[in-house]
C-alpha cells in the first residue's frame, strides 16, 4: 500500500512577542526570525503513518511511505529526518511562493503529483496549518482526485492490502470504519502529537538519501495563483482582544482564599464531572 | 536504636504541628527524586527510598528544631526549595528521610537600593524577586534557565550560574551574606559587607554545599541597575567549534565583559537555530550595562570576530528572538513530560569546565565516545555558555531513545554511562566534572578525583559541620558502605 503524508514546516508563532505582531507597510508580520517547526496536525499525521507501518507487517501489508512538502530548502531537514525514520521517499516541491492562504494551489500541486507522477493509495494530511488556518487542503485534494475524504482522523490501523481501519472524531464520540483505498485522510486532534526521533546511526545511514526536488512551475499553477491573488486583497489587520474577565479573591490567609475559590467557583464544576 | 517511621513523624508533629508535616503517599513518592529521575516520575515508578515526611518550615527556628531532632536521632535530612534540581541532589537516598521544604519561606525581607542589595528568604522565587526588582529599575543579574522554577536557597546551595554570568558572575559573586542552620541547630548569619579580610571567606562553606552541610534560610544578594534599552545582541555562524572557542577566548583575554557569551555546536544549535544556521556552529554575545560600555563592548567583539574569515555575522533579531525564549517554565516542563511519554525519547545534560587549552579536546572526546559507545543515541552535542579569562564550560546535551528498557533501568542503561564518559574524559584532561548543576548524587563516584589532594579539606568540612552525616546523605560525598 502506497501512502503519502503531506506536511508543512511553519513558523513557531509562540516565539513571537506581542510587539513582533506589528504588521509592516505591506500588512505583513515578519516571521523570518523565528524557527520553523512541523505543523502540529502534520506531525501527528507523520507519526500516525509510522505507527501504522510498525504494525502493518503483522497484517502482511507492506506500507510504502512517501513524505511530501511544498517549500524551500529549509524543509530538507525534516525530509532527511523522515528518511532516517524509514520513509521510502521524500519529495519537496521547490517553491518560494507565499501559498499560506491559497489552499487551492497547494491542493492542485498535491493532486497533480499523485495523479501524474507518483500514484498513491492513501494521502494523509493534517487538517490545517497554524499559519494559514484555511482547513481546506485535504478536502480540496479529495475533490480534485475524486476520492473519499475522512476528516478528524485520530487513528489508522491496518486491515487488508486495499483497505484501512480508520477512527475519526464525530459529534459526541469516535467512529471506526473500514475504508477502501484510495482515500484522503485528514488528521485532527490525534492522541499522539509528537514525531518520534531517529537515532544518530539511522540519520547517518538513511538520512543522506537524495530528496526528490521538483519545481512548482512544472505544475502549471501560475494562472490559478494569479486568480487566487486577485480574488482576495488584504485591506487591513486588527488585533483581536482576548482579555477575559478576572476576579481577585480576597481573604486573610491562603487557606481562606482557597476555601472561597473551592466553594464559590470549583465545587459545582467538580461535582458535574 | 533508630526511630521508626511513625516515631519520626510523631517527633516532627511535636515540633511543627500536624499541618506542616506531610505524609501523603504520592507527595512522599514525588519527593524522593528530582529531575534526574524524570523518566521514573513520568512512568510513576519510584525506586528510591520513600521519605518519612515532607515538612514545610516557615522560619530558621523551625529549621533549627527539625535539624536538631534529626541530628540527635541520626535521620537523613534533604533540604529543598524550588525542586528544580537535576543531578539527584533531592533524592532521598536512605530510608525514612525528612525532606525539609523551604518554599514557604518566601518573603522578600528587604530591597536596599542605596546599598544595592536585596535580602530574601530561601523560598523566594528568583523570577518573583527579579521581576520586582526590574519594576524598580534593578536586577539580580542572575538568569539561569531554571529562573521561573528555582528559589533563592536552592540557587545558592547548588552554586548556580545564569546566562548573564560573563558580566555578573555566578551566584558566588552575587551573594553578600547568608543565614544558615547547621545540623546541631546552630543558626548562623554572615553579615552583609562589601568585602572583608577577616580570615577565610566562610560564605563558601555554605554556597554550593548542596544541603550536605547546612540549611540555607536567608540570602542577601547584590543588585544592579537594569538597563535593557542598551542591550546589544550579536550573532555569528561558524563551520567549526575551534575558531568559535578562540574568539570567546580572545574576547575574555582582551578584558571585555559581554553578559552573554555562548558558542553552540551544530547538533545542539539545531534545535534553536536551524532556520538560519543549519549545520553550523552559532556564536552569540550580548553586551549590556551603561550605553557607552555596551556599545564599546559590542564594537570590540565585532572587531575581534571580523579577524576570523569563517565567522559570518547574522541578523541580530535572530538572537534576540532566541534569547527571549530560553527559560524553562512550568509549561515547558509539563510539555516535556508529554513529549517524553509519547516519543520515548529523553534528553539530559552534563556540564563541565576546563581551561582554554583543553576544552576543545574535552568536547571532541566526549562527543565522539558518546556517539560511538551509547546505544540508541539520537543527539549528542554541546555549547559553551560561561566563559572566563582562563577557560570556559562545556554544557553537553544528549538525547536517546528508550529501547527495551524498564523505567528503573533507564539510568543504568543510558544516563550513567554517558555521565561516566563525560566525567572521565574531563577529569583525564584536567578539567572539572561539574560546572554549575552541583555534584548531586550521581557524580559522587568521582569526587576524590575531582578534588585530588584538596579532598582532605572537603572531607574535613563534612566531618566538622555534619559529624553524624545526616545532611543529604550521598550528595557531594558518596555514602560509605
Amino acid at each position: 500500500m502506497k501512502m503519502m503524508v503531506c506536511f508543512k514546516a511553519v513558523p513557531d508563532l509562540e516565539m513571537l512577542s506581542e510587539e513582533d505582531w506589528a504588521a509592516d507597510s505591506n500588512l505583513k508580520v515578519d516571521l523570518s526570525f523565528v524557527r520553523n517547526i512541523l505543523n502540529c496536525f502534520d506531525e501527528s499525521a507523520l507519526e500516525m503513518a509510522l505507527k501504522l507501518s510498525d504494525v502493518s507487517e503483522g497484517f502482511d501489508v507492506l506500507l510504502n511511505l512517501t513524505a511530501f512538502t511544498i517549500g524551500d530548502q529549509k524543509s530538507d531537514t525534516y525530509l532527511k529526518t523522515l528518511y532516517a525514520l524509514r520513509f521510502k521517499k521524500a519529495v519537496r516541491i521547490e517553491s518560494n511562493e507565499d501559498l499560506r492562504f491559497f489552499p487551492d494551489v497547494t491542493a492542485t500541486v498535491i493532486s497533480q503529483y499523485v495523479r501524474e507522477i507518483n500514484h498513491q493509495d492513501v494521502i494523509v494530511l493534517g487538517r490545517q496549518s497554524g499559519e494559514g488556518d484555511n482547513g481546506k487542503t485535504p478536502l480540496l485534494v479529495a475533490e480534485m482526485l475524486e476520492w473519499p475524504c475522512i476528516t478528524q482522523v485520530i487513528r489508522i490501523e491496518p486491515d487488508t492490502e486495499g483497505s484501512l481501519k480508520v477512527t475519526n472524531m464525530v459529534d459526541g464520540g469516535t467512529l471506526t470504519q473500514t475504508i477502501t483505498t484510495p482515500c484522503v485522510l485528514s488528521v485532527g486532534n490525534a492522541p499522539n502529537s509528537y514525531l518520534r526521533v531517529p537515532t544518530l546511526k539511522d540519520k547517518m545511514k538513511y538520512g543522506k538519501t537524495p530528496i526528490e526536488v521538483l519545481d512548482i512551475q512544472q505544475f502549471n499553477i501560475q494562472a490559478l495563483l494569479d486568480d487566487c491573488r486577485h480574488g482576495c486583497e488584504l485591506k487591513g489587520l486588527e488585533k483581536i482582544s482576548h482579555k477575559r474577565q478576572g476576579i481577585i479573591i480576597e481573604g486573610e490567609t491562603p487557606r481562606e482564599k482557597a476555601r472561597i475559590l473551592y466553594d464559590s467557583y470549583l465545587k459545582e464544576r467538580l461535582e458535574k464531572l | 536504636m533508630a526511630l521508626t517511621r511513625a516515631q519520626i513523624v510523631e517527633g516532627l508533629v511535636k515540633i511543627l504541628g500536624e499541618e506542616k508535616v506531610i505524609t501523603d503517599e504520592q507527595v512522599l513518592k514525588e519527593s524522593s527524586i528530582d529531575r534526574f529521575r524524570k523518566y521514573e516520575d513520568i512512568c510513576g515508578v519510584y525506586t528510591q527510598p520513600i521519605p518519612a515526611a515532607v515538612v514545610k518550615i516557615e522560619n530558621a527556628q523551625e529549621v533549627s528544631a527539625v535539624l536538631k531532632f534529626a541530628n540527635e536521632n541520626i535521620i537523613n535530612v534533604v533540604p529543598r526549595t524550588g525542586q528544580s534540581a537535576t543531578e539527584g541532589g533531592l533524592e532521598t537516598a536512605v530510608e525514612n528521610s525528612i525532606v525539609v521544604d523551604g518554599s514557604g519561606m518566601n518573603k522578600i525581607v528587604k530591597i536596599d537600593p542605596y546599598n544595592m542589595q536585596a535580602t530574601c528568604e530561601c523560598g523566594v522565587s528568583l523570577q518573583v524577586l527579579d521581576d520586582l526588582l526590574r519594576e524598580q529599575g534593578y536586577t539580580t543579574g542572575h538568569s539561569p534557565q531554571s529562573k521561573p522554577l528555582a528559589q533563592m536557597g536552592g540557587l545558592v546551595a547548588t552554586r548556580s550560574i545564569g546566562q548573564l554570568s560573563t558580566l555578573y558572575g555566578g551566584i558566588e559573586d552575587m551573594v553578600v551574606g547568608v543565614e544558615a542552620v547547621f545540623p546541631n541547630g546552630e543558626i548562623t548569619r554572615i553579615k552583609n559587607v562589601p568585602r572583608r579580610a577577616a580570615g577565610p571567606d566562610i560564605r563558601h562553606v555554605i554556597i554550593g554545599n548542596e544541603g550536605a552541610l547546612c540549611y540555607i534560610t536567608e540570602v542577601t544578594v547584590k543588585i544592579f541597575k537594569y538597563m535593557p534599552e542598551n542591550n546589544i545582541f550579536l550573532g555569528y555562524t561558524l563551520e567549526n567549534m575551534k575558531p568559535g572557542l578562540e574568539i570567546l577566548r580572545e574576547v575574555m583575554v582582551e578584558g571585555y565583559k559581554p553578559s552573554v557569551a555562548r558558542l553552540y555546536d551544530p547538533e545542539d544549535g539545531a534545535y534553536h537555530f536551524s532556520h538560519f544556521a543549519d549545520g553550523k556552529c552559532v556564536l552569540i554575545f550580548m553586551a549590556e550595562g551603561p550605553k557607552a560600555i555596551a556599545e564599546a563592548t559590542a564594537k570590540a567583539i565585532e572587531e575581534i570576530a571580523a579577524k576570523y574569515d569563517e565567522c559570518k555575522k547574522v541578523d541580530t533579531q535572530f538572537i534576540k528572538t532566541w534569547f527571549d525564549h530560553l527559560n524553562w517554565d512550568p509549561k515547558k516542563v509539563a510539555e516535556e513530560r508529554i513529549e517524553i511519554a509519547e516519543t520515548q525519547n529523553i534528553g539530559f545534560t552534563t556540564e563541565v569546565s576546563g581551561n582554554w587549552d583543553i576544552i576543545h579536546d574535552i568536547y571532541e572526546a566526549c562527543c565522539e565516545r558518546v556517539r560511538n559507545e551509547i546505544p540508541d543515541i539520537t543527539m549528542m552535542g554541546g555549547h559553551s555558555s560561561h566563559s572566563y579569562v582562563n577557560g570556559t564550560n562545556m554544557y553537553f546535551m544528549y538525547y536517546y531513545n528508550l529501547v527495551d528498557v524498564e523505567p528503573e533501568e533507564e539510568i543504568t542503561k543510558y544516563h550513567n554511562p554517558i555521565n561516566k564518559i563525560i566525567v572521565e574524559e574531563t577529569l583525564k584532561a584536567g578539567g572539572s566534572m561539574v560546572h554549575h548543576h552541583g555534584v548531586g548524587k550521581h557524580r559522587t563516584h568521582w569526587i576524590k578525583e575531582e578534588y585530588e589532594s584538596s579532598y582532605y579539606i572537603l572531607e574535613t568540612l563534612k566531618k566538622a559541620f555534619d559529624p553524624n552525616g545526616i545532611m543529604n546523605m550521598g550528595t557531594i560525598l558518596p555514602i560509605k558502605k
